[in-house]
């Protein structure tokens, strides 16, 4: 088996990748699937944590993983909430550009 | 499975997850970019699978790979942008801030990670060791089922409400029947490119 270290090093990485991402892009689409991605990144790291401490229990532990799919929840609740609004920008607006949402801010 | 092989597979799943993840930021094209999430998606369920996170790995390909990368694609596909009416992408400015705050973020977490002393003890080992026998059925569905509907039901129920509260949000944000949109005014116009 792999480190743990090596795993926190990847999801850090995925994370970082994430980030540049939401920073970077303008189009609201890319925004959004680079949120998933960092997500995901943590739920690399939860998955590995929780890996580790089922060793140190006897019969197997799963809060890592129960974390992890409540993770999964609220990346399936913030896509369809995230694309629906995306689509309300789309049908007002007729812009997938994020600048020029600065109206927004009054 | 041997030592070795795990390895091996572990390499190529997290390199190839890493080289798609910075082609899904890099990529114009929105479409390109949520084609290789799917393969990012794919490879850490297969990171997973290999943590005895079986079913996990499997929800994983169900609901990230396939729902949400579905609802993803078919927004693609009704809002249909083409090539010219894609954003105009940051400049050199704000790319390298962006790189400059990613950078400074893999760097803390890096520095949380080699300074941790829970890391340094559980990776004393240097590789995480198999599951002893008793806890051998970690991540099967069985047990995974059996510790979330006795120790975690509450969390689940939540998690139900959420997703609930999600679906009559979306319905809501997105249906067409309602008021009549707000048309550009040629005001609202010129505040537009002025503010841009």
């Amino acid at each position: 088996m792999f480190s743990l270290p090596v795993l926190l090093y990847l999801s850090a990485l995925l994370f970082s990748i994430g980030i540049y991402g939401v920073l970077a892009r303008r189009n609201i689409l890319v925004v959004l699937m680079s949120l998933e991605l960092m997500l995901n990144a943590v739920n690399i790291a939860l998955v590995g944590f929780g890996r580790v401490h089922a060793l140190s229990t006897t019969s197997g532990e799963h809060s890592g993983q129960i974390f992890t799919l409540m993770v999964l929840a609220v990346a399936a609740a913030e896509a369809a909430i995230g694309l629906s609004l995306l689509l309300l920008i789309w049908r007002k607006w007729k812009t997938i550009d994020l600048r020029e949402l600065c109206r927004l801010s009054g | 499975m041997s030592g070795w092989l795990e390895h091996l597979i572990f390499g190529i799943l997290a390199a190839s997850s890493v080289a798609s993840s910075f082609l899904v930021v890099t990529r114009r094209n929105p479409i390109y970019s949520a084609l290789f999430l799917i393969v990012m998606f794919s490879m850490v369920a297969g990171i997973f699978m290999l943590l005895d996170a079986t079913f996990l790995g499997f929800m994983q390909l169900l609901v990230y790979a396939g729902a949400i990368m579905v609802l993803y694609l078919f927004v693609i596909m009704l809002i249909n942008p083409r090539d010219d009416s894609l954003p105009e992408e940051g400049g050199f400015t704000e790319k390298t801030f962006a790189v400059g705050v990613a950078l400074l973020v893999f760097s803390l977490l890096a520095f949380g990670i080699s300074n941790s002393e829970t890391v340094s003890t559980l990776a004393e080992a240097g590789t995480i060791p198999d599951l002893p026998e008793v806890a051998q059925t970690h991540g099967a569905i069985e047990a995974f089922g059996y510790e979330l509907f006795h120790k975690h039901l509450l969390v689940f129920e939540v998690a139900s409400i959420l997703i609930l509260v999600g679906i009559i949000g979306a319905v809501h944000i997105a249906m067409k029947n309602k008021p009549a949109p707000v048309e550009l005014g040629a005001n609202d116009e010129e505040r537009l490119v002025n503010d841009v």
